[in-house]
């Protein structure tokens, strides 16, 4: 199977007001997948709409964000179902700044419907970083039965190699804070996964405009659920797709 | 402080002008947050975040100029949005610190 497991709509403010969940699913289905994950930026209110979109069309969806943490790190949060990722959701915009976005400068953040109607314009500074650390968005995630994802190692800006200089992890040496480490699209997988160490790795395309959608991805023998995730992450099981050379933006 | 001459003292290059800036303070920081709570306006903010995102910030935080250390390279998205805001970027070969002392006459940003 196939899947993307890294997708913004129109909720995140740098991504393009294209992606409607409708659109999204139907260039992901396009793209031979058979799983995706939404991930918007510190928010998951545009996960109801797509949870309609993607059962409609019988393609495999996860539900998460992608969290700034203090550390101004990008991480993905993955879970099965919508409330998961809205409890997670409540959470990171209680640890969100007290401004509120600016559309002119940020961009717009529309929470949709399953048919792109837009039930409001979420006021929130999604951009921003939230008060919670790597541990702390960890353990939450975990204790909820999800999956916890550093998003494009391979960048020099809110990556945690970029950030961070290395992958963080616990004192106790039978956990982790990641369980897999995604590369970005347009990277040697060759030339990364050496710095990567013994984690899973998936491709994800970070897809802020539909032409984006599931350009890369990755590949794996199992089912497409967080428990079929987490197997295969455990047996360092993903195949990933070829990189791609040009994209249109993020 | 004029863009010209706080480029001068960098040893920098201006990659996105803004000639009517008037820079009175400056701030030192690489994380967004951190830039947002602290740096106030009339100001310079010297980082190595050479992202997107900074221009925004700058843009509500009222910063004048940015200064990115280590000659790190402008996206071109960066560069576009810093035109359109209005927001004067530099480029030096300095570090933070070695920046920081070069324009030690300008006085500590505080929001």
């Amino acid at each position: 199977m196939k899947f993307d497991l890294h997708i913004h709509s129109c909720l995140s403010p740098c991504a393009s007001l294209e992606m409607s969940p409708a659109a999204i699913v139907d260039a992901a289905k396009a793209a031979g997948m058979d799983g995706i994950a939404l991930t918007d930026h510190q928010s998951a209110r545009n996960a109801p709409a797509i949870a309609v979109c993607a059962r409609q069309a019988g393609l495999g969806c996860l539900f998460g964000l992608e969290v700034q943490t203090a550390e101004e790190v990008h991480t993905v949060a993955l879970f099965d179902t919508v409330e998961v990722a809205l409890e997670l959701t409540d959470w990171v915009y209680a640890a969100l700044p007290r401004r509120k976005n600016d559309p002119d400068t940020f961009g717009d953040q529309p929470v949709v419907t399953w048919d792109d109607e837009i039930v409001e314009m979420e006021e929130k500074l999604l951009a921003a970083g939230c008060a919670r650390s790597i541990p702390e968005v960890a353990e939450f995630v975990h204790a909820r039965g999800g999956l916890y994802i550093a998003a494009h190692v391979d960048r020099p800006n809110f990556s945690v190699l970029g950030s961070l200089g290395a992958i963080p992890e616990p004192f106790e040496a039978d956990t982790r804070y990641f369980d897999a480490i995604e590369l970005s699209r347009t990277v040697h997988a060759s030339e990364w996964l050496p710095k990567i160490g013994d984690y899973a790795v998936v491709r994800s395309s970070d897809a802020h405009h539909l032409c984006d959608v599931s350009r890369v991805w990755t590949e794996a023998d199992g089912t497409f659920s967080i428990a079929g995730l987490k197997d295969i992450f455990a047996r360092k099981a993903t195949r990933l797709s070829e990189r791609i050379t040009c994209f249109s933006a993020n | 402080m004029l863009l010209s001459e706080l480029t001068q003292k960098l040893g920098g290059t201006i990659v996105v002008d803004k000639p009517e800036a008037i820079i009175r303070s400056a701030y030192t920081s690489d994380l967004l947050s951190d830039v947002m709570g602290h740096c106030g306006d009339e100001s310079a903010l010297i980082t190595i975040q050479n992202h997107l995102n900074t221009i925004a910030v700058c843009t509500l935080a009222g910063i004048e100029a940015i200064v990115i250390c280590h000659n790190r390279p402008i996206p071109e998205d960066m560069k576009v949005a810093a035109e359109r805001e209005g927001v004067a970027i530099v480029t030096t070969p300095l570090s933070q610190f070695a920046a920081s002392v070069a324009l030690g006459e300008l006085e500590a940003s505080v929001r």
